[in-house]
């Protein structure tokens, strides 16, 4: 048994088409993927890049307090949320034209605000002034009582970054771009399926002349695929993990501390791969051509339905069909991931790893019964 | 050894078989010959258990064959008419491999690979991979991977098909070899002068049947033919060629391009009669050959066309 484990092993290494396919191609979508969604992984804090919103700033009266008040509440927002540009009123005004600016303040007794258009930016400005507005009592109050809390009081006032901080059960700040990586692992794993179904060829007398020759020999078939689906899980293993380190240290993507876990995880991706591919290609008397056509398709959509090319699919998925996300090995896979590096929930997480183990074997066992006792119409 | 009963193979509305019957004996070499498409390979296909068929029993060493008859399989040695080896793998380690299919003992394997290697001629070329053989080194490769394990049956199934002429006479007495060390052989080809050098026995089959079998001297006999004249005439009139065809013996006739083609049945001075009549009429000839019959004589006359195609 050793002996054609280490034969077929040097067989399918040797095999450079193949191994391309599933080593290389997988590192170059985490490439570009790296290049499109940045690089913040699990330990980014979440949060977005702000741009200050220009605004031009008109002085029409600084004898009132609300007046200086609202002066001073600006000054507070300045290089943080707005970007101030002081000048007369003719060149505010043309500059707001031009969409130099977004905006216009005009500093008197009751502030003003002046937009052209409406948007995100015209809102928060919008905003700040109606803050402002409804509060300017307690702030003139404040200046008046306690002037040395006034910029803590406007600061307050004026936070408009997020109030609500996204952050997972299992301590770890979520980012979105991270389910992507993670999607790529899982879409990487079902590669395995080119690896399996170009296997299954030379154990099937119809499809090839080696096909014929080992089906004819005495070592028995169950033998033959398990051999091949240990050693393609082997080889797998070893190129999911080649992806791992590329995105870990290479491209400096956390995927968590667990590193048992991940090995897990990914030997598990890399089994449910392999048999997937094993018995597609043991299953079906399509020809070979036709079978390695709907590889593409087998990796590819339980990918897309997991959320490789669209990263809300999943939780769509998760709303109107969860068994779905169940029985696709690319989902449970992510899943498996999140568990173990944003959820830390173990209970879930051995579900999935259990739910792989036991697709794999029914896979293993589709395989085996395809191929056992086939005797074919042609050759 | 091989018993085959009415067996019958059809592809759709094409039967490939049609009532075949089959008795090989311990020991033979035995031929299948007939031309491309009559039906050989599926013939070992069949008997291999690789292939559905519609009516018929196969056994082998008095068993049926089944496709998990694992027990019958460590005693067959089968060589493709497709060279089926690993691209990615040298020539000793595909030898090595498949002799690991049969028998597990390391020495063993590594002994009977040695010899494999020694038998198809490939000492030189052990670290070589498929890829960079010749057709003949390839064949001989596929050869050796077939007959590694020192089989008691071995089906070789059209083993010389674009093979260089070297090649081709090492392979057979390769064949003869096997053969002369206690293995049975079944041969199949639509070379008639490979299966006369080589076969014991043999049986000319087409579209799926057995037209004849026996020894070569067997199925010569069944023919009409004794022997083939063949002789370049110019110019023969229509009275010319009358003449010659009623000539004693002399029952069939043929003369395209300038050839003259007699069939004669066995008979003496079959020859110089002929001679004697270009002699006397004044007809001018140049090379004549005479033959005996042919494997090809025995096609033609079963069938009424030439197995060469």
């Amino acid at each position: 048994m050793l002996h054609l484990f280490k034969y077929r092993f040097l067989q399918v290494i040797r095999k450079k088409s193949d191994m391309f396919w599933a080593l290389a191609f997988p590192l170059i979508l985490a490439t570009l993927f790296y290049f499109s969604f940045g690089n913040a992984g699990l330990a980014a804090s979440g949060d977005s890049d702000w741009e200050a919103v220009n605004v031009a700033v008109v002085t029409k009266d600084t004898s009132s307090e609300n007046a200086q008040a609202f002066w001073t509440f600006l000054k507070q927002l300045d290089k943080d949320t707005i970007n101030i540009k002081q000048s007369s009123a003719s060149k505010a005004v043309k500059a707001l034209e031009n969409d130099t600016v977004q905006g216009i303040y005009y500093i008197q007794k009751n502030p003003s605000l002046t937009v052209k258009k409406n948007g995100v930016n015209e809102s928060i400005l919008t905003s700040l002034l109606n803050s402002y507005n409804q509060n300017s009592a307690m702030i003139q109050d404040i200046a008046a009582t306690h002037p040395e809390k006034l910029p803590a009081a406007l600061k307050s006032l004026s936070d408009y970054k997020p109030l609500i901080k996204e952050e997972s059960l299992g301590g770890t700040t979520l980012d979105p771009n991270v389910q992507y990586f993670f999607a790529l692992i899982a879409f990487a794993c079902l590669s395995g399926v080119y690896l399996g179904v170009r296997s299954s060829f030379d154990a099937q007398a119809n499809l090839s002349p080696l096909g014929a020759r080992r089906s004819i020999t005495p070592t028995h078939k169950f033998t033959l695929i398990l051999i091949d689906m240990l050693v393609l899980c082997c080889i797998h293993f070893f190129n999911i993990l080649v992806l791992n380190f590329y995105i870990i240290k290479i491209l400096g993507i956390s995927l968590g501390n667990h590193i048992t876990l991940l090995l897990l995880v990914d030997f598990m991706g890399s089994m449910i791969g392999v048999c997937l591919g094993l018995a597609f290609g043991c299953l079906s008397k399509l020809s070979v051509g036709i079978k390695m056509g709907i590889s593409v398709g087998i990796t590819l959509f339980p990918a897309f339905l997991a959320g490789l090319m669209f990263g809300n699919m999943k939780n769509i998925i998760e709303l109107h069909c969860p068994i779905i996300n169940r029985i696709n090995p690319a989902a449970v896979l992510s899943d498996a991931f999140y568990c173990m590096g944003v959820y830390h929930d173990a209970a879930r997480f051995y579900r999935c790893i259990i739910t792989l183990a036991i697709m794999s074997i029914f896979m293993l066992c589709i395989a085996f019964f395809g191929v056992r006792r086939e005797r074919y119409d042609s050759i | 050894m091989i018993h085959i009963e009415n067996l019958v193979k059809r592809y759709g509305d094409l039967t490939a078989l049609d009532h075949l019957n089959l008795d090989i004996k311990q020991g033979e070499i035995f031929g299948l010959l007939g031309p491309n498409g009559s039906g050989k390979t599926t013939v070992i296909g069949c008997l291999l258990a690789l292939l559905k068929y519609d009516k018929g029993t196969i056994t082998i060493f008095g068993k049926e064959m089944h496709p998990d008859s694992y027990e019958i399989k460590k005693e067959i040695g089968v060589v493709m008419q497709n060279v089926a080896v690993f691209e990615q793998m040298t020539v000793w380690e595909n030898i090595d491999y498949f002799c690991g299919l049969y028998v597990k003992d390391k020495t063993k394997r590594k002994k009977l690979t040695e010899e494999a290697i020694a038998f198809a001629g490939l000492e030189d070329y052990k670290k070589m991979r498929p890829k960079k053989l010749s057709g003949g080194l390839l064949r001989r490769l596929n050869i050796a991977c077939g007959i590694v394990h020192k089989p008691k049956l071995i089906i070789m199934d059209e083993p010389t098909v674009a093979v260089d002429p070297q090649s081709r006479n090492r392979i057979l007495e390769g064949i003869a070899e096997l053969n002369r060390q206690g293995s049975t052989i079944i041969y199949t080809s639509h070379y008639m002068e490979e299966v006369e050098q080589i076969c014991s026995r043999i049986a000319i089959i087409d579209h799926g049947r057995v037209l004849a079998s026996g020894t070569t001297e067997e199925l010569k006999k069944m023919i009409k033919t004794g022997e083939t004249i063949t002789m370049e005439a110019v110019a023969l009139s229509q009275k010319a060629l009358a003449d010659i065809r009623n000539l004693p013996h002399v029952f069939a006739i043929s003369y395209e391009n300038q050839i003259l083609k007699l069939r004669l049945t066995s008979a003496k001075h079959n020859l110089i009669r002929i001679l004697n009549y270009m002699q006397e009429h004044d007809i001018t000839f140049g090379r004549v050959f005479s033959e005996l019959p042919t494997l090809n004589d025995v096609f033609l006359e079963i069938t009424g066309k030439e197995l060469r195609n």
